[in-house]
């Protein structure tokens, strides 16, 4: 096998799509390789993107397909890289594939399974707000359209009880609880790193009340409280399942004070998050507490105009860390420091925490078994000093998106295109 | 050849079976009263997109000889191009086949079975009337050329150059002015993020000029282009001569012509005269690299300094990026320079995108340095009138003032833009394809967009963008490998053409020229994307686009519409 034309590309986003992509159109073969059991990333998480309001699914859900349908691209789902042996242009990587027990030709998910599985899990994917089975999907919409079993939780899996009910509902027997872990082995010249990033815990920030009172809600939660395929479907109620938020709060620049770096795409999306608000509860007062904007690109300042003209009221705090969330007579009160460093407060029935992002959860372990360097946030390293750079601190292995620092949809996309651009030229001599 | 048409239902186990009666319409397909004279081979499968489902298929076009093919199953999303896959291993062109959507848009929407049954058995029969009109069309192929034009000498450009050139594919990169490096080269240092040594970017002057497969036209502009991806003919020439002209031929364009610094003398609330202690961030980086340090016009070092942020914002309405990070960068060399020196930043919103800016912030914050945070403020001379953010009224005497001055689309950008035939934003940066998820591309294939011509940018931004066209180039126009341009494209019958050049302005592609010798429009089927705009504004009905010809969707709409 000549490894020059293989690339490894870890990590399903925007970013690893597009490089997925391009590669194989130049007659690359690609292994793309993603953790959890669908593809696309965070985006799919947002109902729209911001400044075009953008229906992310109608952004994405055509790439998707595009990547599965693609005879150069072979996509692992539910997998992680173990290990990464050899040098730019061979190395050798074993991919732990975690068993689904669902046939991926087989399946065409028609949804079946679901109802009969007695088990009810908590759904992370929907930032744990609503349920899922053990046998699922994270969301409507998910491609591949193809449920997994949690086997720690299957009855039949993890030998509570012979059930069986998913396998005996399912029309074409793509369910196969036999089936085992398995371990990938692939000989790749380049790798590209896209894991992409997680969200800072804000229960760990003191004074912010999250966890503590229902109406606080992270930045996260609220977009799949948003999204039409989310655990509301879309309508804006609150923890309770019946009350609609009258007055809500954006709070700006949530744990910037512990991670030590501006996030960059969180003014705009409580911008956002303030203009779909405005659109769905008309009648609501909006508040965006802030220190600061950051609106770096041409477009945004505009969209940001617009939402602070017409439905959010934008609100100076001098000192970040003296914001303080309490609960009063059912309210939350949000108290802060204002534009005179005097003590001021808003009454609120919703907080969102736009908080900030931080490297994913597990890209210490991967960059570890690749040998590569981090950055004193956590994030993967490019080269340091080489200005400009998509390459790691080892050679062969690339890194695009927000594994590399926090940035929005289409800086992802540029790194991942200069990675390509890194790849191509690294494999084509 | 007599017709022999196919219609495939998939059952798409229980979606579309549980749901329509599968039974019914096939039944009632095979009595269509339109359809007595023809021969039709009519059936059901469970699941057509599966291996089993697509060989079934395959199998049949072969034994039937079919001549037309209709699929009525699920999306074209989803499963379109796993059909027109299925077609290009048979004999049948993969044009002489429709899918028709009866699950999205009859099982899965309509409760009652009758109903979605009746929906289902017309818009199959539409598929079927479409699909009898359809048109085998080819594939065509084309060669290109690897070679890149490069417009723009500025560090975009050059890394663009530098990652594009090699043995295979040569760069020719124009440039305005009389040298490489653009408005990088005048800077004193880079941020400490960027490593701080300017050598970087002097080195990659000396490796462009010194790459054998990059040729550099300074002083040189472009005069004109025509063509499309893989094969532009182009014409450049020199900025004063015009009639001083090269032809050269390339595959695809860089676009990198950089930015200008709005002129802070133009802006309602600087009063200024010429020779006031007033500087832009490129004249201090320039005082800074020809004297090593930062003095007044009289050659004495200031006293006090105020850095003003977002000069010109509120006039071009948005955020210019790079503009704190550089002036804290200017405040920490003036504080270098001398520790007496006072300095105050006043700032609006302190934007800092990068992971690495905040600890520089609070390093040069250490540094002694005044930070005011400001609603607005206008300038006098060296006399600043400012209302802070606790709307305190102030009043501040300095002797030299830096303005972090707003980011404006270089001169020339939109004749530039014309000639190119890429669209403007509406800030008059060049426009992307996709902000989101094309950003370096633009409306014309093969033309992309970098650095400040694209929007306020800073070094590592500008680099990167470069390297991303650079892959967007690298895996679009591979050497020796043909390009296939689209297939569904518009055509103009010569006879009903009467040259009223309608279509040329509505082209989005400038897909249509005038052929002034026979008096009508023509399209470059390289360039045309098959989107129709032309064939809806053409008066006397001469332009049809392929795949989408009148008759083929009348005919489909006339039986939808029953």
């Amino acid at each position: 096998m000549d490894q020059s034309d293989n690339v490894l590309i870890i990590g399903s986003g925007v970013a690893g799509m597009e490089a997925s992509l391009m590669l194989s159109k130049a007659g690359k073969k690609v292994t793309l390789v993603e953790k959890l059991s669908l593809i696309g990333g965070k985006t799919i998480k947002n109902e729209e993107t911001y400044p075009n309001m953008d229906c992310s699914t109608c952004l994405v859900a055509p790439i998707q397909q595009e990547i599965l349908q693609d005879g150069n691209i072979n996509v692992l789902t539910s997998s992680l890289v173990e290990e990464v042996k050899g040098d730019a242009g061979d190395f050798t990587v074993t991919i732990n594939k975690k068993a689904g027990y669902v046939d991926l030709v087989a399946c065409l998910g028609c949804g079946m399974c679901y109802p009969v599985c007695p088990v009810e899990l908590i759904n992370e994917w929907e930032e744990n707000l609503t349920n899922k089975k053990a046998i699922y999907v994270p969301c409507a919409g998910a491609l591949p359209n193809v449920p997994v079993i949690n086997a720690e939780k299957c009855l039949q899996l993890n030998g509570t009880e012979t059930c069986n009910k998913c396998v005996e509902a399912c029309m074409f027997g793509a369910i196969n609880m036999i089936e085992k872990d398995e371990k990938v082995e692939v000989n790749v010249g380049a790798i590209l790193v896209a894991t992409g990033y997680d969200m800072l815990d804000v229960s760990t920030i003191n004074n912010l009340g999250y966890g503590k009172y229902p109406g606080v809600y992270t930045a996260m939660e609220f977009e799949r409280l948003f999204a039409a395929n989310g655990p509301t479907e879309g309508e804006l109620v609150m923890r309770d399942g019946e009350k609609v938020p009258s007055s809500v709060a954006i709070v700006h620049c949530v744990g910037r004070a512990q991670t030590h770096y501006c996030s960059n795409v969180c003014c705009m999306a409580s911008s956002k998050h303030a203009h779909f608000l405005h659109h769905k509860l008309p009648e609501a007062k909006i508040y965006n507490i802030y220190s600061d904007i950051c609106l770096p690109d041409k477009t945004y300042q505009k969209f940001h105009e617009d939402v602070k003209a017409h439905s959010s009221k934008f609100i100076y705090q001098a000192d970040r860390d003296k914001m303080k969330i309490s609960e009063e007579k059912g309210n939350l009160k949000v108290e802060y420091l204002d534009n005179n460093n005097k003590d001021a407060f808003i009454q609120v029935d919703m907080v969102i925490l736009a908080n900030a992002l931080v490297p994913a959860i597990g890209s210490d372990d991967l960059g570890k078994a690749m040998g590569l360097n981090h950055d004193k946030f956590g994030f993967i390293e490019a080269q340091p000093f080489r200005i400009g750079s998509v390459a790691t601190s080892k050679s062969g292995i690339f890194v695009a998106g927000c594994a590399e620092g926090p940035k929005d949809i289409q800086n992802s996309v540029i790194q991942s295109e200069a990675a390509v651009a890194q790849i191509m030229s690294l494999l084509n001599t | 050849m007599s017709e022999k048409i196919g219609i495939y239902v998939c059952e798409c186990g229980p979606n579309i079976a549980s749901k329509v009666d599968i039974e019914k319409i096939m039944q009632e397909l095979a009595e269509l009263e339109d359809f007595k004279d023809k021969e039709l081979v009519i059936k059901n499968h469970k699941l057509l997109c599966s291996v089993e489902g697509k060989k079934f298929l395959e199998d049949e076009i072969n034994e039937n000889n079919l001549t037309h093919l209709v699929c009525a199953a699920c999306s074209p999303r989803d499963h379109d191009t796993t059909f027109i896959n299925v077609c290009k291993k048979t004999k049948l062109n993969p044009y002489m086949y429709q899918i028709v959507n009866i699950r999205e848009h009859c099982a899965w929407i309509i409760p009652d079975i009758e109903e979605a049954t009746s929906k289902a058995i017309r818009m199959i029969h539409a598929g079927m009337d479409r699909v009898l009109y359809q048109q085998p069309l080819e594939e065509k192929k084309l060669d290109s050329n690897p070679d890149v034009l490069i417009i723009g000498g500025g560090i975009a450009g050059m890394e663009a150059a530098l990652t594009l050139a090699g043995k295979d594919r040569s760069v020719y990169l124009i440039e305005k002015s009389e040298e490489l490096g653009g408005k990088s080269a005048k800077l004193k240092e880079l941020l400490p993020r960027q490593g701080i040594n300017l050598n970087v970017l002097h080195q990659k002057i000396s490796d462009v000029q010194s790459n054998r497969y990059i040729k550099v036209f300074t002083h040189t502009e472009l005069n004109s282009i025509v063509g499309f991806l893989g094969n532009f003919e182009i014409i450049i020439r020199d900025v004063i001569e015009h009639d001083n002209t090269t032809e050269l031929l390339a595959g695809a364009v860089v676009v990198a012509t950089g930015f200008d610094l709005i002129d802070v003398s133009s802006l309602d609330s600087y009063n200024i005269k010429k020779d006031d202690e007033v500087y832009n961030a490129l004249e201090i980086e320039e005082m800074l690299s020809k004297n090593g340090k930062i003095t007044l016009r009289n050659g004495k070092e200031p006293q006090k300094v105020a850095l003003i942020h977002c000069v010109g914002r509120p006039e071009v309405g948005y955020c210019s990026k790079a503009c704190c990070d550089y002036l804290l960068k200017i405040a920490n060399l003036i504080k270098n320079q001398s520790s007496k020196i006072e300095v105050t930043e006043l700032y609006k919103h302190m934007c800092l995108p990068n992971k690495l800016d905040e600890e520089f912030y609070e390093q040069v914050q250490g540094k002694g340095i005044d930070f005011i945070k400001i609603k607005n403020a206008e300038v006098q001379g060296t006399t600043i009138n400012l209302t802070d953010i606790a709307d305190a009224k102030k009043k501040l005497d300095v002797d030299m003032i830096i303005v972090g001055t707003a980011m404006i689309p270089a001169d020339g950008t939109a004749e530039l833009g014309v000639e190119l035939k890429i669209d403007q934003h509406e800030t008059g940066f060049y426009q992307e394809a996709h902000l989101k998820i094309n950003p370096v591309s633009t409306n014309t294939d093969g033309v992309f967009v970098i650095g400040g011509a694209h929007g306020p940018a800073g070094i590592t931004e500008s680099m990167l963008q470069a390297q991303a066209a650079s892959g967007k180039i690298l895996t679009q126009l591979i050497p020796g490998q043909k390009i296939i341009p689209e297939v569904k494209v518009s055509e103009i019958l010569e006879a009903y053409c009467t040259g009223c050049q309608t279509c040329l302005e509505v082209c989005g592609f400038g897909a249509i020229y005038f052929d002034e010798d026979k008096g009508i429009s023509v399209v470059n089927e390289a360039i045309c994307r098959g989107c129709g705009n032309c064939v809806g504004s053409c008066p006397s009905g001469s332009i049809r686009t392929r795949h989408f010809t009148n008759p083929q969707l009348f005919q489909e709409i006339k039986e939808a519409l029953r």
